[in-house]
């Protein structure tokens, strides 16, 4: 059985009064521990596919399952627990919250997944998850620094942890190194790879097939349906 | 509450500089009106307190005709158990010549005159506290004291003729002047007095006092005059009273308005050889009023009840003694009234005024709401993508509104605080405050602001140089405003903004009026969460899908 499986969704988004169908009947399957990358040209609605995949946006028509389980029917808290508990971002252009440094910042899903009290319970043990995967990473020397301090693949590689902090299901990578030299880019890889050899699963968008070919399976989006 | 909330409301406190600004803001409107309303509060309080220092808890009143056995009526009064102390006196108005200027023709004043018995009148008023002429009570006074202050020198003597209201050397009737009734004195900075040339120290003089009698009838009968010595001056804080009050034994008041004590004759009977007619009677010395003191315990309104019961028994015990031929005026005659509705007309419309002030300034709450709500308008924009990020990590859509209004509650919290701080600050130092604007600026302080002024200009030259835009403007403002300041400064003759002569009392009220103070405080925190909630629910609302496209 798939682990996270899209079934004829389709998406609109309005515009005003223009209405852009960017999904129409797309469907895709990841089974555990598989590495899919999502192929397509610019508007061919992958990054849409990877936001219903990993519960930021609800198709109009279609489901989405995890684990069997309809993550569209989810209610909106439910919703918001999933996206915490079993999936990671790692976006483009980092997206990492400019107020906190990199140890924070990597700490944030277990901050918004804990309350306070757990919080205080668990504390020693988040800091030292976000240390383990800042030192695997190589930022052991940058916990203390602000992101807009790092170069753009030290603030990825944040993002990556930060991705991970709460063992995560799936990762979901919308044009990881869209952003970064090819040096750099190669390094991220690099270092999915690596999380991909340890059991990872990772749904992948990219419009450049050569990063696409470093997954297990290359899934093609054309004119917003699955070729 | 999720614990990356709180962490993100410190960082946008801490990292920015526009919370900051808003915080200032909430800050002044805050001080602003907790210093209004705490300077009304003490007026009010000023009024209240000085009510009952002057006149007692309760004040029994006929004008004019008085009431007789009033001895008799205060031993009845002095015997409830809710008072602790009564006292006759003689109110009326009259002239007063002053011993001033030199030379035969001298300046004559109208004054409320007041003819007490000073023992009694100690007890149920503060009147020993208000004698002004008098050593120093305590070490830590003496110091205090300037060293060209006369209380420094003189001794006991005319605290003890004040006591007495008499000259204890030559047993003449005394009489202590308002503070202000005379032009003779000065008052300091420090809220004592010197006389204005040495030689014309009030207690060293004589004043002749003219009161014009009036009968039961209504006529106005010829005027009699006595001279007094001045054996003190009274200081009560009330301007009103010490620019207006004279006060007089009360055997002299009664001579002088013909209520002292006098033979009834039959003027229907045939004179004696000696052309007198016989006499049938004696009619009853009268004051005017008594006051009356309650016991600690004892509210005004308790004792008034008392007091009026106490009268009714007065009266119908004296009305219907046979051998007393002047009876006292019956209750409905007799105005007994608490010394909170003897100011009622001054304090009601302060009251209102307060309540009035406290209502249109609190409109700046809504001034700090409104513009919490831009600044944070802006955050939110500027903070979109953030939200997004968020939403990705799994924070719902009321944990994102929860960042704002705790930001929201963070900012009024902290201005609420800061405001009220400057807000004691300046109350409790507005008579210096006062007294500084009411001289000329030093010239240091002119010339300072002047060399700051011109540093600044020079920053401006400097950040235009480097062709930064806005240090250059910034810089440029700062150079005028401390100009217009210096400029300002160099021109201020000093005024007068709080008149005594306006404002009843002769010190702006200088105690924080804390109840109000935790009002307004909660207010502003209140506004400022109001002012934050629509851009916080807009935050919620923020679609996280197109905040993470929003570069």
């Amino acid at each position: 059985m798939p682990l996270l499986e899209a079934e004829d969704v389709h998406r609109t988004y309005r515009l005003g009064r223009t209405e852009v169908p960017v999904l129409k009947g797309a469907s895709i399957g990841v089974r555990p521990g598989e590495w899919v990358a999502i192929l397509g040209s610019s508007g061919s609605g992958k990054s849409t596919l990877l936001h219903l995949l990993g519960g930021l946006d609800r198709p109009d028509a279609g489901a989405v399952r995890f684990r069997g389980e309809s993550i569209s029917r989810f209610s909106p808290r439910r919703l918001d627990r999933y996206r915490n508990e079993h999936v990671g971002f790692v976006f483009q252009f980092y997206h990492l919250l400019p107020e906190l440094n990199v140890l924070e910042n990597t700490m944030i899903p277990a901050m918004v997944g804990v309350g306070r009290l757990e919080w205080l319970r668990r504390r020693g043990e988040i800091r030292e998850r976000a240390r383990a995967l800042l030192d695997r990473f190589g930022l052991s020397h940058r916990v203390r620094h602000r992101p807009a301090e790092l170069s753009g693949g030290e603030r990825q590689r944040v993002a990556i942890a930060r991705a991970l902090m709460h063992r995560p299901d799936v990762l979901m990578a919308d044009e990881p190194t869209g952003n970064l030299d090819a040096k750099t880019g190669e390094a991220i890889l690099e270092t999915l790879a690596e999380q991909h050899r340890a059991g990872l699963t990772i749904v992948m968008v990219t419009h450049d097939q050569w990063i696409a070919a470093r997954a297990d399976r290359i899934v093609h989006l054309v004119d917003g349906r699955v070729a | 509450m999720a614990v990356h909330t709180q962490l993100l409301v410190r960082r946008y406190l801490t990292t920015r500089i526009i919370p900051l600004i808003a915080v200032a803001a909430v800050a002044l409107c805050t001080a602003l009106v907790i210093i209004v309303v705490s300077v009304m509060s003490g007026f009010l309080e000023n009024l209240r307190n000085s009510g009952r220092t002057l006149m007692g808890d309760v004040v029994l009143s006929r004008p004019v005709q008085g009431i007789p056995w009033y001895g008799e009526l205060v031993r009845d009064l002095e015997a409830l158990p809710g008072a602790q102390a009564a006292s006759p006196l003689v109110d009326t108005y009259g002239l007063v010549r002053m011993p001033y200027p030199d030379g035969p023709s001298k300046d004559v004043v109208t004054a409320q005159v007041w003819a007490i018995d000073p023992e009694s009148f100690a007890r149920v008023t503060d009147f020993d506290r208000t004698i002004w002429w008098k050593p120093a009570a305590s070490r830590e006074d003496a110091l205090a004291m300037g060293e060209d202050d006369p209380r420094r020198s003189i001794g006991d003597g005319p605290l003890n003729e004040a006591r007495a209201m008499r000259d204890l050397a030559t047993g003449r009737p005394g009489a202590l002047l308002g503070m202000h009734v005379s032009v003779a004195n000065q008052r300091q900075r420090d809220g004592s007095y010197r006389p204005r040339v040495a030689n014309w120290w009030m207690p060293r003089h004589e004043v002749s006092v003219t009161l014009v009698p009036i009968s039961e009838r209504g006529t106005v009968s010829q005027s009699n005059s006595r001279t007094f010595k001045v054996v003190n001056e009274v200081m009560s804080g009330v301007f009103q009273v010490d620019r207006n009050r004279v006060f007089i034994p009360l055997k002299d008041g009664q001579e002088l308005l013909r209520l002292d004590e006098a033979p009834v004759v039959d003027t229907d009977a045939e004179p004696d050889a000696d052309g007198n007619y016989p006499v049938v009677g004696t009619s009853p010395a009268r004051a005017t009023q008594v006051l009356v003191r309650a016991r600690p315990g004892t509210t005004a309104d308790e004792l008034k009840e008392q007091v009026e019961k106490a009268y009714e028994q007065f009266w119908l015990r004296a009305s219907a003694d046979p051998a007393r031929r002047t009876k006292p005026p019956a209750p409905e005659s007799v105005s007994i009234m608490t010394w909170n509705e003897r100011l009622r007309d001054l304090i009601g419309p302060v009251e209102k005024e307060r309540q009035m002030m406290m209502i249109l300034f609190s409109i700046t709450g809504l001034v700090c709401a409104g513009l919490i709500l831009a600044i944070f308008w802006a955050i939110v924009a500027e903070k979109t993508r953030d939200i997004g990020i968020l939403r990705a990590t799994g924070a719902g859509r009321g944990g994102v509104m929860a960042i704002f209004l705790r930001y929201g509650l963070a900012i009024g919290v902290a201005g609420a605080l800061i405001g009220t701080g400057l807000a004691w600050a300046v109350v409790r130092n507005i008579n210096d405050i006062h007294h500084a604007l009411g001289e000329r600026a030093p010239t240091w302080a002119w010339a300072g602001t002047f060399l700051l002024a011109a540093f600044a200009a020079a920053g401006a030259v400097r950040a235009l140089v480097r062709a930064s835009a806005l240090g250059t403007l910034l810089w440029s403002v700062g150079a005028l405003a401390l100009a217009g300041v210096g400029a300002g400064l160099m021109l201020h003759q000093g005024f007068l903004m709080w008149d005594p002569a306006v404002y009843y009392f002769a010190t702006i009220p200088s105690t924080m009026d804390w109840a109000a103070a935790r009002v307004i405080g909660a207010g502003a925190v209140v506004c400022s969460v109001l002012g934050a909630a629509v851009p916080a629910a807009r935050a919620a609302d923020i679609d996280p899908v197109r905040a993470l496209r929003y570069e």
